[in-house]
């Protein structure tokens, strides 16, 4: 039996999935963030980008991808320590972590650009 | 249990074989209905597949005779309208994934080295469900009452009201009944991939295909469910007057679009993966060289499996979504083609270090190469929003579809097809005959195709059955439709080649592309149980490392070689190390599968017409069939009654708490979670976006009563952890009490659920928000009633000796059920009474 | 003679002639052009008369360009790559020359292609969004098959019309579309991109005509039987013809059309017994099933671009509709008198302000 802290080692390979679960998530927050806070109080069309709720999916962005490039630094770490199988796992992690990291930031460029509920 | 040393023993190999065949043997006659054997079944599978195929083929021919030329009465619009709808279903659910699954249930056990898949009984419930779907929906084509809203089904349009007849009805029972099946090989094929790969292949030292494979069978676990949930509720709408797609009464199409793109994107990466699949294998081989970038690869597929998830807003462009969403599912869309370009390079770089040969297989991944990058280029393009609104629904996006799907899947496919064709029947392709398929389906293919692209860009809108003179869109058309001609004489000529070489093709030796991974260390064609030992691989490449390993498994040289004791036995190893954990036993040929699926077809065909005394009688029936199977497992004296093994072989997996049951029930509960999920997905978006919503000001739900129905599942829960925490101690006094005991409170669960429900007095064909709420509490209920039937089947099992401290496997698969129904009702509970009284309506 | 506004959709006759030309004239330029059906003008993307579109043009020029680009490089790597050799390469000069190739091809090419493409992508969405209500509006309905035109800022009241839709040329315009009964989508390709008719919802989308012209215009979401034959005349005129057009389309003038000239007596009260329920003819009949007729001898076309309006062809369209458009919810027309369907179309044709 695996327990769970082994499960969470860096050079596990439930690494695989979770950097873009994260991703996911944050997608899918920051849509339906969106999408309901346009239903519910939609700045007015003249303030452009610079309305609360741009800053606020900026920020979640922020913190996305803050936790997701300290996992890539984490696994990049584990690769110089490990050979073997556990070197491949922290090598496609630190790769699918650091993929991860940088699509919120492509994803969420628009929040810097676009008002948010036309 | 680390390593399993290969036995030193001599064997006689012909009695071995002889033995193993007694055992895995398929039967002749009316009995070969009852075959579970991948091998097999892969080929129905595949066949049936090509039938459908040519069907939709015939379609699409008739669409591009109307298309022909200008102001064609050749069919007429209500007709056209059904062709392409069928076309369209008939291609993505009849033939491209059963294919593809196909492909993969007959291959992956032979590629990780194992004797069969999983669960082989839940391969034939999939078998059978897709050809009775399949067959159920076809027949509304010859009834000439097929559907004719367009494959994606949109609402309104598809409800009764401007859908009147059986056609819709037709799709969505047809098509929820192939999903059963898409699922249930999903599921199946994510734990053998996991749990039964031969000892020692590690996660990173199993072959590329099996990556593909994994990823596809997740993606289908996850992305089905919605399609799912939409058609279970448009069906509702449609034969009950539940109104979720209805404006008036609270409901919202685009919902339907939602939920059908939520599974409509990842479909098509469902088709291309374990199509890009097959290039990796072929690639390799004929360049002679390992594939360069393993790591590059795996991770191009994980990313793409996620990715493709995120996309499927960009079907919905022009439903009006703000901007900034636009922007994010546009910078989304774009990123796929990150990990695309990732493995066209990696693909690229092993021909460039190795030696690559040009033979009829690697020609059609050339053609596929061109057409796909093609079609990911102009993806790319639509993944530009001012782009999209100018060509969505067009014959631009009808162009790029298919050359995505074509290029992506049909091309790679042939290649595949080609490149195993020695192992399916032990002969050789012609090259000549080949060549020739080859090329007239490229050029016909691109004639059709490329010169659509133009046609769309000259404003052709899709799904128009006729179009004027004049717009200058006639000699394009009329390009497409002749070049559509010779690419299916192309097909036409393959399929002829292929069914020319069963009998003339030139006998193939012994791994003829000299290829490295080891179906090809079958006999070809295979025998039912591949192998007759299972060897210990360490390497991507076994058949490069060891070209006598053939020979030596032939001979019972590794392990496993037994066949005394009349189990179907294979590895069951971790998923990680590949280190051997314990010996699956499979069951043997069973009716059960044949009956469930006869019984569920008669549901869907009592559905269709309407009678739905007959369709609940025929899902009790059903539920009997499935639990008749579910007895025969373990211990019963039809599985495995004995539990001896050889001295240092690992125990049978039905005497441990951890076996491949306990991965299928939790990849199940992943779908399930999708399911609900994607429920829960529904009833937010409708309270929130929906034009007309309204909700009471007071939630009908009793809070009290649902607590208590909450507290009695949490409890049952708690029993069922507190029998398993003692049979993992070896305790197992009060084994069956307590199962009783939860059964119990299970059905106190029920009941008060039921309480709520019959209090709550629901209208729920008046409002979208009732009869979205009811649909909540069927499923609490379903599942409630799923688990108390199960706890009190163990408690029964108890009682016949079949579950206990020596076989301690059963209840481990259960308590995941408890386990995900604690979870989704209190979730349930929280998102249909709390959370309301919190927000207000 | 009653005077109609159509423009053809064939370029050289538009530079021939940019003024309304007569119907006798009309037709004899659509057979010049090989247009047998309909006034409906060029679809084409590809020929962008307006700013947006002429965005989306450019853009996919330059796509299609990188695209050939990649795709003949791609391509020509590859068949190079089978050429046949005999080279031995040290595993260190194959990492180092498969990780140029990933890296270059597989990442650091998709990524550039893709930023560039967003950079330009997200401000050319930006300028078909109504921001301000600064613009004219003009609300279009979508019905199984044939769209309702509706100017709600009309001066004077209200203009209800159908099939045939005029702008002004030169300004901005908001479209307000939905639909009335399942999704439709609003499209006029020279213009720019499309916009789904949802019913329960309102979608805008602005666009802006550079030339007084003709635009084609149809369904492009698929809507059922009636799919191919919903048609949209698209029609710019500068301004002061614009507001014009609008002018003569008020409640009053329509009326007075309609009632006029005794002897059609007997077509209208045919109307009245066939028709009403479901049509509107200002002054006369108020049905809101199927499409105004108020001002229908002025359009271009007969059933949403079905066939070209000219003389008689309103009579053989109530006689034929059910082939000509199969499965139109106008019910058949085959109990009424030869001679009543005749004098009705005469009637409906003088429908003209």
């Amino acid at each position: 039996m695996t327990t769970l802290m082994e499960r969470l080692r860096l050079t596990h390979p439930l690494h695989f999935v979770i950097g873009l679960t994260l991703w996911c998530i944050w997608f899918v927050a920051v849509y339906g963030g969106h999408a309901v806070a346009c239903e519910a109080a939609a700045p007015a069309p003249d303030q452009g980008v610079f309305t609360l709720l741009n800053g606020g999916l900026l920020l979640v962005s922020l913190l996305t991808t803050a936790v997701l490039a300290a996992l890539t630094w984490g696994c990049c770490q584990a690769v110089k320590q490990n050979q073997g199988r556990a070197r491949f796992n922290a090598a496609v992690s630190a790769g699918l972590y650091l993929f991860s990291a940088l699509s919120v930031v492509f994803v969420a460029l628009p929040i810097i650009g676009v008002p948010p509920c036309l | 249990m680390s390593t399993v040393n290969d036995k030193a023993i001599e064997h006689d190999p012909q009695q071995l074989h002889d033995d193993l065949h007694e055992i895995w043997g398929n039967p002749k006659g009316l009995k070969s209905l009852t075959i579970v054997n991948h091998t097999t079944l892969g080929l129905r599978f595949m066949v049936t597949g090509m039938v459908f195929f040519l069907i939709g083929g015939i379609l699409a021919m008739l669409i591009r005779t109307q298309l022909a030329m200008p102001d064609q009465d050749f069919m007429s619009p209500d007709i056209y309208n059904q062709v392409t709808t069928m076309h369209g279903t008939v291609m993505m659910f009849l033939f491209a994934i059963p294919m593809l699954e196909g492909l993969a249930i007959y291959m992956i056990p032979k590629m990780i080295g194992a004797r069969d898949l999983v669960c082989p009984r839940l391969t034939s419930l999939g078998y059978w469900c897709y050809l009775f779907g399949g067959i159920i929906l076809m027949s509304s084509l010859v009834l000439e009452m097929a559907p004719s809203s367009g494959w994606f089904m949109y609402t309104p349009l598809s409800s009764s009201e401007f859908s009147p007849g059986l056609g819709s009805d037709f799709w969505l029972l047809g098509i929820t009944f192939v999903e059963i099946s898409a699922l249930s090989a999903g599921v199946e094929i994510v734990v053998s991939i996991l749990r039964t790969r031969t000892q020692g292949m590690a996660l990173h030292k199993m072959p590329l295909f099996a990556w593909y494979i994994l990823a596809m069978a997740l993606m289908i676990v996850v992305g089905f469910p919605p399609l799912i949930l939409a058609s279970v509720l448009l069906e509702l709408e449609r034969a009950v007057g539940m109104p979720f797609f209805e404006v008036a009464a609270g409901g919202d199409p685009i919902l339907w679009q939602h939920l059908f793109w939520l599974f409509g994107h990842p479909e098509v990466y469902i088709i291309f993966l374990p199509a890009a699949g097959i290039v990796s294998t072929l690639i390799p081989v004929f360049a002679g060289r390992p594939i360069v970038g393993y790591g590059w690869v795996v991770f191009a597929i994980i990313v793409t499996g996620f990715i493709s998830f995120g996309l499927w807003v960009h079907h919905m462009f022009t439903v009006g979504i703000p901007q900034l969403a636009q922007a994010f599912f546009s910078a989304a869309s774009m990123l796929v083609a990150v990990p695309t370009a990732i493995q066209v390079f990696v693909w690229l770089a092993t021909l460039w270090l190795g030696k690559p040969k040009m033979k009829l297989p690697m020609l059609w991944v050339m053609g596929f190469l061109i057409i796909f990058v093609c079609g990911g280029l102009t993806g790319v393009m639509l993944a530009l929003v001012p782009f999209n609104w100018q060509v969505h629904d067009t014959h631009f996006v009808v162009a790029h579809m298919h050359y995505v799907l074509v290029g992506g899947m049909f091309f790679p496919l042939i290649a595949g097809l080609y490149y195993w064709l020695p192992l399916f029947s032990g002969r050789m392709p012609s090259e000549n005959l080949g060549r020739w398929g080859f090329w007239l389906t490229f050029l016909g293919f691109n004639g059709t195709f490329l010169i659509m692209h133009w046609t769309g860009l000259l404003g052709m809108p899709r799904r128009i059955y006729t179009y004027d003179t004049g717009m200058g869109w006639d000699i394009y058309n009329l390009l497409s439709s002749v070049s559509s001609f010779v690419m299916s004489a192309g097909i036409a000529m393959v399929l002829l080649d292929i069914a020319l070489h069963f009998r003339f093709g030139k006998p193939a030796k012994h791994n003829p592309w000299n290829a490295d991974t080891l179906e090809w260390a079958n006999t070809m064609p295979p025998s039912a149980y591949n192998f007759v030992s299972l060897p210990n691989i360490e390497t991507r490449h076994p058949l490069w490392d060891d070209p006598n390993l053939p020979y030596t498994m032939a001979e019972g040289k590794h392990s496993l070689a037994v066949a005394s004791h009349g189990r179907r036995e294979m590895w069951g190893t971790d998923p990680i190390t590949g280190k051997v954990r314990e010996i699956i036993h499979l069951p043997g040929n069973s009716w059960w599968p044949l009956f469930a699926a006869a019984a569920l077809a008669v549901v869907c065909i009592s559905l269709l017409v309407r009678v739905y005394a007959l369709a609940g009688i025929f899902v009790l029936i059903a539920g009997v069939f499935l639990l008749r199977w579910s007895w025969e497992n373990g211990a019963h004296p039809s599985a495995a009654p004995e539990a001896d093994v050889a001295p240092g072989d690992p125990p049978l997996h039905s005497r441990t708490m951890d076996g491949p049951g306990v991965w299928a029930m939790a990849i199940f509960l992943i779908a399930n979670g999708s399911f609900f999920l994607s429920y829960l997905f529904g009833w937010f978006y409708l309270w929130t976006v929906s034009p007309e919503w309204s909700m009471p000001a007071v939630p009908p739900l009793s809070l009290s009563i649902l607590a208590g129905a909450g507290i009695a599942v949490l409890a049952g829960y708690g029993v069922i952890a507190k029998l398993i925490r003692g049979l993992r101690q070896k305790r197992d006094a009060g084994l069956g009490t307590g199962f009783y005991l939860a059964g119990a409170l299970g059905a106190l669960q029920v009941a008060l659920t039921g309480w709520a429900l019959y209090g709550a007095d629901l209208s729920p064909t008046q409002t979208t928000h009732d009869a979205i709420m009811l649909v909540g509490l069927i499923y609490a209920l379903f599942h409630g009633g799923l688990a108390v039937i199960l706890t009190v089947m163990q408690g029964l099992r108890v009682g016949y000796g079949y579950v206990g401290v020596h076989a301690p496997f059963e209840p481990a698969v259960v308590v995941q059920l408890w386990r995900y129904n604690v979870v989704t009702f209190w979730v349930l509970v929280g998102a249909l009474a709390v959370l309301p009284r919190v927000v207000g309506g | 003679m009653r005077e109609r506004n159509c423009y053809t959709a064939s370029r050289n006759i538009q530079r021939v002639s940019r003024q309304r030309v007569n119907q006798i004239a009309l037709v004899t330029m659509l057979a010049a052009a090989g247009l047998t059906a309909g006034c409906a003008g060029d679809k084409s993307i590809l020929d962008p008369a307006g700013q947006a579109a002429r965005d989306v043009t450019l853009i996919w020029w330059i796509m299609l360009s990188f695209g050939t680009v990649v795709l003949v490089a791609v391509t020509a790597l590859w068949l190079y790559a089978f050429r046949p050799r005999e080279v031995t390469r040290t595993p260190v000069q194959e990492r180092r020359i498969a990780r140029r190739w990933i890296l270059g091809g597989g990442i650091v090419l998709p990524v550039t292609s893709i930023i560039a493409l967003l950079a330009f992508g997200v401000p050319a969405g930006q300028r078909m969004l109504a921001i301000d209500d600064s613009a004219e509006v003009i609300e279009v309905i979508g019905h199984q098959w044939w769209f309702e035109v509706r100017y709600p800022n009309a001066e004077g009241g209200e203009v209800v019309t159908a099939n045939h839709l005029v702008m002004p040329v030169g300004e901005p315009v908001d479209f307000h579309v939905t639909g009335a009964d399942v999704i439709h989508a609003f499209w006029i390709p020279r213009l720019g991109g499309k916009v789904d008719m949802i019913p329960g919802r309102v979608n805008r989308i602005r666009l802006e005509a550079d030339i007084p012209a003709v635009f084609g215009a149809q369904c492009a979401e698929f809507c059922g039987v009636g799919h191919a034959h919903m048609h949209l005349f698209v029609e710019a005129l500068p301004r002061e013809e614009y507001d014009a057009w609008l002018a003569e389309r008020q409640e009053e003038q329509l009326g007075a059309v309609a009632t006029a000239d005794a002897s059609h007596d007997d077509a209208r009260d045919a109307f009245m017994t066939h028709c009403a329920s479901c049509h509107q003819v200002a002054g006369i009949s108020s049905g809101t099933t199927g499409p105004n007729l108020s001002d229908m001898g002025s359009r271009a076309t007969v059933g949403a671009g079905v066939m070209a309006m000219e003389e008689g062809a309103v009579s053989r369209w109530l006689k034929y509709h059910q082939s000509l458009k199969p499965g139109n919810r106008m019910p058949s027309h085959d109990d009424i008198e030869t001679d009543t369907l005749d004098a009705l179309g005469a009637w409906l044709e003088t429908l003209s302000p």
